[in-house]
């Protein structure tokens, strides 16, 4: 059984369909990526899951079950919405005290929560007082109150500094990698999860646009490989000739597509050029993004 | 229903972790203190018709005792907030999240506005003790429960601000708009319940109005000047009050339960 489990998820707001017709699965053990643009649906799919929101077909599962059926939902998900689920006027302790309250988990969770996520020190400061960053940290320590097995946010790098994303990252590798939680995570900035994510969910205008882990995702596009020779002059006609795609960058280098590097180094050989560099260009998960999502 | 206990215990810690609670009850406790020293100012003072009795008098404690139930607007107030500032703040995800059966949450609010507007009204009981009593006695009175209906009134205060808490929590989950249910709160309790109670031949709308069922329960009947008001019998003013109560209960049931949280 898949730890979070979406079929065929079906979500209009009046005349707008937010999602139609989702379905993928996150098992324990990884971090999967939920991306996509602006207003493409990541959130209503997200709500959806978590009972927020009610789908109007289609199935959103955590566990097996609707969030709703689970008997303590917080022993078994965390989630982080999207920010300033807090009263300005209570402190972040207190935050915290009144959702243990709730979920009968003892008070000293909300101390050991704040410990977690670096935020001890301001634990008796009012939410008010609060950075964005300081914010995103707080709805990081409610998801963790009762310690899930099952992680659930939504754009939780929004308003983190490079070394809060830094951290953020390496927090739920940890997470999915060391304490075998499934994490799923949105974002419509691909570049902040791509060193974090195992799998790759893409949805643009509420339809599922591709799915894979990341290696798929990333060795899907064309390939380009980069040739460095100071007869790059020479060496670009030649490589037309063999059936190649040759575009000349600057002086000495090349991007050539429709041949591997072997057929490069034949034809370098067979004029006796000297190469410098035959790499290939990894074909950046961002390029294949922006292609997915515009191309819809 | 086992979780009720802790859901109603968050819902207390809400309130008590923030600084509206006790701005509430200082502006409860001087409107009792501002209508106690005007009582005590007219005390045997007549004017068209109508007399404020002496201040020595029964008569004079079971109206100065009764004022307590007017501080109904601030505990439906507190009602109000308890309900929207969740919308206001977004916290209602937080809450929802970890209780997703919502209906258990309205009753955990409802619940706890009961325990709110009973402590209101002991620390309005408190208030009044600790006033009338010397007044009275100073004044060359002799303080008694019972000729001046003490315990029966004091049902009354302890009635009005627990239900009113109620309409505030179900008028606050309809409206969910912060300023909007204040407004209305006041509105309602002032303008709408203030002329139809206090306008005797408007009496026959305003005796089945949640404050004309207060009079009621109270069985106040002082001649304002106006004539003498014609409210229904106490048992019935506590029925209307109650079926007040569930009708905002379910208010608030209601427009909760099926909402889609964005
Ligand atoms: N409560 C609502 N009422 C009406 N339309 C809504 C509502 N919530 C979302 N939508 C619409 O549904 C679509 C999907 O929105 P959603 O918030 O799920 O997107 P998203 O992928 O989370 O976007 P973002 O990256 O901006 O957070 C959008 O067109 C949005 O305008
Ligand atoms: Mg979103």
């Amino acid at each position: 059984m898949a730890a979070i489990e979406i079929k065929n998820l079906v979500k209009s707001f009046g005349p707008v369909k937010a999602v139609d017709g989702v379905s993928f699965s996150v098992e324990a053990g990884s971090v999967t990526g939920y991306l996509g643009p602006n207003g493409a649906g990541k959130t209503t799919t997200l709500r959806s899951l978590l009972g927020l929101v009610t789908p109007d077909s289609g199935e959103a599962l955590v566990n097996g079950r609707r969030y709703v059926a689970l008997p303590r939902p917080v022993t078994e998900v965390g989630a982080v919405l999207e920010a300033t689920n807090f009263h300005p006027g209570r402190t972040a302790r207190n935050h915290l005290r009144v959702l243990c309250t709730a979920a009968g988990l003892p008070g000293s969770r909300a101390d050991e929560a704040l410990e977690q996520v670096g935020l001890a020190d301001a634990a008796d400061k009012r939410v008010l007082g609060f950075s964005l960053g300081m914010r995103q940290r707080l709805a990081l320590a409610s998801a963790l109150l009762g310690r899930p097995r099952v992680y659930i946010l939504d754009e939780p790098a929004n308003g983190l500094d490079p070394a809060g994303i830094e951290w953020l990252r390496g927090f739920l590798r940890h997470l999915a990698h060391v304490e075998g939680a499934a994490v799923l995570v949105s974002s419509h900035v691909l570049a902040e999860v791509e060193q974090t994510v195992d799998n790759v969910v893409i949805i643009a205008k509420g339809r599922l646009v591709r799915q894979g882990s990341l290696a798929e995702l990333t060795s899907n596009g064309e390939r380009v490989i980069r040739v460095r020779s100071a007869q790059a002059a020479d060496l670009a006609p030649a490589l037309e000739t063999a059936g190649g795609m040759v575009e000349r960058v600057e002086d000495g280098l090349l991007r050539v597509r429709g041949l591997d590097a072997e057929t490069i180094g034949r034809v370098a050989l067979d004029r006796r050029i000297v190469v410098t560099e035959v790499t290939q260009e990894r074909s950046d998960l961002q390029t294949v993004f922006l292609e997915l999502t515009e191309g819809r | 229903m086992s979780l009720i206990p802790g859901l109603v215990r968050a819902e207390l810690r809400k309130l008590f972790t923030t600084r509206l609670w006790w701005i509430m009850l200082i502006v409860t406790l001087l409107l009792v203190g501002m209508y106690l020293g005007f009582f005590m100012a007219f005390a045997g003072v007549s004017q068209d018709g109508g007399a404020m009795p002496e201040l020595d008098t029964p008569q004079w404690t079971e109206i100065a005792w009764a004022t307590g139930a007017s501080t109904g607007i601030f505990v439906m107030i507190l009602g109000v907030v308890m309900m929207t500032s969740e919308y206001r703040y977004q916290t209602i995800t937080g809450t929802f999240l970890v209780t997703p059966r919502r209906g258990l949450v309205i009753v955990a609010k409802l619940l706890a506005g009961l325990i709110v507007g009973a402590l209101f009204a002991l620390a309005v009981l408190v208030f009044e003790a600790v006033t009338v009593i010397p007044a009275v006695t100073l004044a060359g009175g002799e303080f008694s429960p019972s000729a001046s209906r003490v315990p029966q009134i004091s049902l009354g205060i302890v009635a009005t601000l627990t239900l009113y808490a109620v309409f505030g929590i179900g008028l606050g989950a309809l409206v969910r708009n912060q300023i909007g249910g204040i407004v209305a709160a006041v509105v309602w309790s002032y303008v709408i319940e203030g002329i139809f109670t206090g306008i005797p031949a408007l009496h026959g709308v305003g005796k089945w109005l949640p404050a004309g069922a207060a009079q009621a329960l109270m069985s106040i009947d002082l001649d304002t000047g106006l004539g003498r008001p014609e409210w229904l019998p106490a048992w019935a003013g506590a029925l209307v009050l109650v079926g007040y109560g569930l009708v905002f209960a379910a208010v608030a049931a209601a427009t909760t339960v099926r909402r889609d949280i964005t």
